[in-house]
């Protein structure tokens, strides 16, 4: 037997304690907005796929990392070609992503007579800019971790998602109320 | 170039998993009444999606290592080995949950001036869990057989796809819980 539930557990308990810990920041973030969010229920329904995608972008830039680092393809060098190919590449499938995702949440919404309270243009432009500003705090968050945890000699595939998620979170939700803010809503 | 190779391999997954966010979303949208009338709802929602998130993933990827290990494989599944990651994930989610409905009480009262029901918020996100803990579980171990029996390698497949449904079913599982809680407490 190689797998015991003890094992999972006892490994498993103190980063999940952690990852939730943080997470309540973005929680409670989303509390002290709660009376927008309702007012503009379109941003409520943005929240998970903003942090979702922005989770996904991270971690898959982390994988490709992790393997070229392991493979030698990619050195541990902040002016690092191919990780710069890596990095323009995921803000491109990050505009792409949120774009696509924006005009679709704007129709949902407006097909299933959700109050709307913002155009489309301001709506596409808020989850546009949100994307972009949490497309480059992931990467770069990594970008750190890959690099550092195989600086260590530890393996980065066991780090990059649950860091890379937590960070994303409670940053897209940050980034969401500071364009709501800005756009003046 | 391989950043090419990234965009058409990551981007169609990246917009799929966005689809999954917006549907999770919407079940959001849904229960705008729900996080009015409870107060300290909306800050579990960050927290459990990212537990379900990170203890269904890492179940899928060791169920991967173990079928790469040649302990398990589609003839023979249910074994030891599969029951011990069973119960460890299913221990860790009550676990967590538990720890999650504590916290957000603790934060809330110690962020803002209200009191939710520590007792209500507690169930609710128990039962939540639970529900999408056992339901993700049955669903991974769906997912694998049929990546087995096709003989495609799990790790390219179970984390995009748990990324997708995961939020859906968790998200529909806080609704539900919150409704059934609100109702009888």
């Amino acid at each position: 037997m190689i797998y015991s539930w003890k094992k999972i557990v006892r490994y498993g308990l103190p980063l999940l304690t952690l990852c939730v810990l943080i997470e309540m920041f973005a929680g409670q973030i989303l509390q002290g907005g709660q009376n927008t969010l309702l007012k503009i229920p379109i941003f409520l329904i943005s929240i998970p796929a903003i942090n979702g995608v922005g989770g996904n972008i991270g971690s898959i830039l982390g994988a490709r990392l992790a393997s070229g680092l392991h493979v030698g393809s990619i050195t541990l060098d902040i002016k690092d070609k191919k990780m710069h190919e890596n990095l323009l590449t995921s803000l491109l499938m990050g505009i792409i992503t949120y774009a696509v995702l924006a005009i679709l949440i704007y129709y949902v919404a407006s097909f299933s007579g959700v109050t709307m309270g913002i155009g489309l243009i301001e709506f596409v432009f808020v989850l546009l800019a949100v994307g972009v500003l949490l497309v480059c705090v992931v990467s770069v968050a990594s970008i750190f971790t890959a690099f550092i945890s195989f600086k260590k000699g530890a393996d980065p595939d066991d780090f990059v998602a649950p860091v890379v998620t937590t960070i994303g979170d409670t940053m897209g939700i940050i980034f969401l109320f500071l364009l709501i803010g800005a756009v003046g809503i | 170039m391989f950043a090419k190779e990234m965009l058409r391999q990551s981007l169609p997954l990246l917009i799929f998993c966005g689809l999954g966010g917006v549907v999770a979303g919407s079940t959001l949208g849904v229960m705008a009444n729900l996080l009015e009338s409870i107060p300290g709802l909306i800050v579990i929602i960050p927290a459990i999606i990212a537990l379900r998130g990170n203890i269904s993933t890492t179940f899928g990827s060791r169920l991967g290592s173990a079928y790469h290990l040649g302990v398990i494989d589609a003839e023979n599944m249910w074994n030891g080995e599969l029951k011990q990651n069973i119960i460890g994930s299913l221990v860790l989610s009550f676990l967590v949950s538990i720890t999650i409905g504590v916290l957000a009480y603790v934060t809330t009262i110690a962020f803002f001036d209200i009191s939710p029901d520590p007792v209500k918020l507690i169930i609710i996100v128990l039962i939540a869990g639970v529900v999408s803990g056992v339901i993700l579980t049955m669903l991974t171990i769906g997912i694998i057989f049929a990546v087995f029996k096709r003989g495609y390698d799990p790790d390219n497949i179970t984390g995009p796809a748990l990324a997708t449904f995961g939020d859906i079913i968790t998200m529909l599982s806080i609704f539900g819980s919150a409704m059934i809680v609100e109702v009888i407490l």
